[in-house]
């Protein structure tokens, strides 16, 4: 009996007041019991770990062995750059996983925030190379290891080969300063990586950034580059559809667009800069507070087996931190994407990130901020 | 029996009943605060503390990962001093002031058709108006950039016409984008206020000074508008204020020319890592709200004198 078809049978006086009163607040009490029903049914969310990560590696291919032991994928929070992330961590959104890199790590130690890596939990730990653990800040504390790596690669351009001639020139970061192209490049939106690249345009070397010569000469650098900008943004959807429509040229990304761009027929190469390229190692790290640290193991477990080498390498052209992964390809295909089966060549060949004191992150972000705002 | 004896005998009986409820009948204005009690505690909760804590923490600075807690106008001094805040309020009341413009002068005519020229279903009018607004903000902006983009709807639609044979670039990421969307996002806001205030005009107004030989134009100019002034200002309010520190717009379409002062205080929350900067700012914006706010009231209150 509904609603209606009570109010009718009260008002023919076939139901009392209280009947109607009673049946009411049945109907009330199953109503407010849906939610609680509901979510019983789809349960299985809530027991699966947490993974805080840059959009784009959330996606089950990554998750394949925790897919198969857990029957889910773990829940997803996506940041689009990691100070944003340390920043709402440090507000108290608390996660199990979440993924730095490098050139953060000590910062991220210091906050007292994460809680070091037991390797023995980790059944493809042994498979990790040795040279991406031993990273600045990763042993901070006695032998500690604050972050598992995972994933390498460079920040470079990818350029249209049909729209840039590059008139027999080696390819240079001078490609996103020229004039030529103005309004038709595009840029990192983070400082993270826009300020290192300013950094080795302006020629200013990285264990010297903490000079107010050198942020004078690197603003110097970025105020010079952003008239010629068409827009900052860390999504690399929005590069990539840019970059393949022709409403950009060139853009500073990460390995992954061009690969992905390559993939659908864009006519696109992912630059090796005479200047060299901005190198990177990002991992994970474990929430002190993680309510589910099983799962966080799992999770980064996962993330640092062979099946998600394989796709990470294959799709996305970024290195990975298990040396059997590259064993699923032969050095042909490797070369093809940029890499190579000793990943030190690579890290050697470009510049690498050299941590920063949080005054330092602040102040860069700041300027860099300001100067995308035009001043 | 006058009205004192009354109150003195139920005095005397609430003060012989004792307890709690000789107490609430003792005291009118207990009963009075207790009648407030639960909207009192909402807004202390909701308003009132959030805005404390700003306003402390705008007097804090940052210090490393934490904050330095001795109170100090710091903050407000480098927000009065640098000149980027200042610019940036600029173009953020410039842009949403011209935004606001647009939404009240393209939902004026929406409102007063259905206020003059509807005479049946008006209620369905109203929530087809609103349609749009049933789904996220978020997903409107995004359908501005699909529309304004490069290889967007407005792009290829005068390419395949002919009008043009390159892109128009200026459509997505300038400040003309950002003006766009804001006016069709925040439309509902003003045509809600717009035809309430159009909708109570007294028709018969209307036939007396048709009587006394006005002209349409005439009409409408010493009527309708004057009458609906109420309601263009409500919906002038309603936009102009939420716009101001609207950011998800800029960020997406606006490009490095239309950052608004909201993008920076979200900034100095997240990136920068400044949060007692970001509180700075967000209360400078607040009073530079208010102040605009109330020289527009006052000079509203001015004309309708003047009306009057």
């Amino acid at each position: 009996m509904d609603v209606v078809d009570q109010l009718g049978a009260m008002r023919e006086g076939k139901m009392s007041r209280r009947a109607f009163t009673r049946s009411l607040l049945a109907s009330g009490v199953a109503i407010a019991s849906v939610p609680v029903g509901a979510r019983r049914a789809m349960a299985a969310a809530e027991d699966q770990g947490t993974y805080f990560t840059w959009g784009g590696y959330d996606i089950p291919e990554l998750f394949q062995p925790y897919n198969e032991a857990n029957g889910e994928l773990p829940n997803f929070a996506v940041f689009g750059g990691s100070e944003e992330a340390l920043t709402k961590m440090r507000g108290g959104f608390v996660v199990d996983v979440s993924h730095p890199c490098n050139s953060a790590l000590p910062r991220w130690v210091k906050t007292g925030l994460f809680q070091s890596i037991d390797t023995s939990r980790l059944s493809n730990w042994p498979d990790v190379m040795p040279e991406l653990v031993d990273l600045p800040g990763n042993m901070a504390e006695g032998n500690d290891i604050w972050m598992a790596p995972f994933d390498w690669g460079q920040t470079s351009i990818t350029y249209r080969t049909d729209l840039i001639d590059l008139e027999g020139e080696e390819e240079s970061w001078d490609i996103l300063w020229d004039p030529k192209y103005k309004g038709k490049l595009g840029s990192l939106g983070a400082g993270a990586d826009a300020w290192w690249i300013g950094a080795i345009k302006a020629g200013v070397p990285f264990d010297q950034l903490d000079t107010p010569e050198a942020f004078e000469k690197i603003a110097a650098v970025m105020r010079e580059q952003r008239p010629l900008i068409r827009t900052y943004t860390d999504d690399n959807t929005t590069l990539e559809q840019a970059l393949s429509s022709g409403e950009m040229v060139a853009s500073m990304t990460w390995n992954s667009s061009a690969v992905q761009l390559q993939a659908e027929g864009v006519p696109v190469k992912f630059a090796k800069p005479k200047e060299g390229a901005l190198t990177w190692v990002c991992g994970l790290m474990v929430h002190k507070d993680a309510p589910k640290l099983d799962k966080a193991y799992e999770i980064i477990d996962s993330l640092i087996s062979v099946e998600s080498g394989k796709f990470l390498i294959g799709d996305y052209g970024y290195g990975h931190s298990n040396k059997k992964a590259f064993d699923e390809f032969d050095e042909e295909t490797l070369t093809g994407l940029g890499l190579s089966k000793n990943p030190i060549e690579i890290l050697q060949a470009g510049h690498f990130q050299i941590p920063q004191t949080q005054e330092w992150e602040t102040k860069m972000n700041e300027m860099f901020e300001q100067i995308k705002a035009g001043f | 029996m006058t009205e004192t004896s009354v109150s003195s005998t139920r005095k005397q009986r609430a003060r012989n009943k004792g307890g709690l409820s000789g107490l609430l009948h003792r005291s009118e204005n207990l009963r009075g605060y207790l009648l407030m009690s639960p909207t009192l505690l909402v807004m202390s909760i909701g308003i009132l503390a959030p805005f404390l804590i700003l306003v402390t923490m705008s007097l804090w600075t940052r210090d490393g990962f934490s904050f330095d807690t001795a109170l100090t106008m710091a903050n407000y001094e480098r927000a009065w001093t640098e000149p980027i805040f200042g610019a940036l309020l600029k173009r953020s009341f410039w842009i949403s002031g011209i935004a606001t413009v647009v939404t009240v002068a393209l939902c004026y005519p929406m409102a007063y058709y259905v206020a003059f020229h509807v005479h049946r279903n008006k209620m369905m009018w109203i929530i087809l108006m609103t349609l749009p607004f049933w789904t996220s903000y978020l997903l409107r902006v995004f359908a501005w950039k699909v529309i304004l983009g490069y290889e967007g709807v407005i792009n290829s639609g005068l390419m395949v016409v002919g009008l043009i044979e390159e892109p128009l670039e200026f459509l997505l990421y300038s400040r003309e984008a950002v003006i766009i969307t804001l006016a069709h996002a925040w439309a509902a806001f003003a045509i809600l206020p717009l035809y309430v205030s159009l909708e109570k005009i007294d028709k018969s107004l209307l036939e007396a000074a048709t009587d006394l030989g006005d002209g349409p134009v005439a009409r409408f100019l010493r009527v309708t508008l004057p009458l609906s002034l109420p309601g263009i200002i409500a919906a002038a309010f309603l936009i102009f204020i939420p716009t101001t520190g609207d950011y998800i717009t800029p960020a997406l379409l606006g490009g490095p020319d239309g950052a608004m002062i909201g993008n920076f205080i979200q900034l100095q929350f997240g990136p920068v890592n400044n949060w007692p900067m970001g509180a700075t700012l967000s209360i400078v914006l607040m009073l530079w709200v208010s102040a605009i706010a109330l020289v527009f009231l006052f000079i509203t209150r001015l004309a309708k004198d003047k009306i009057a």
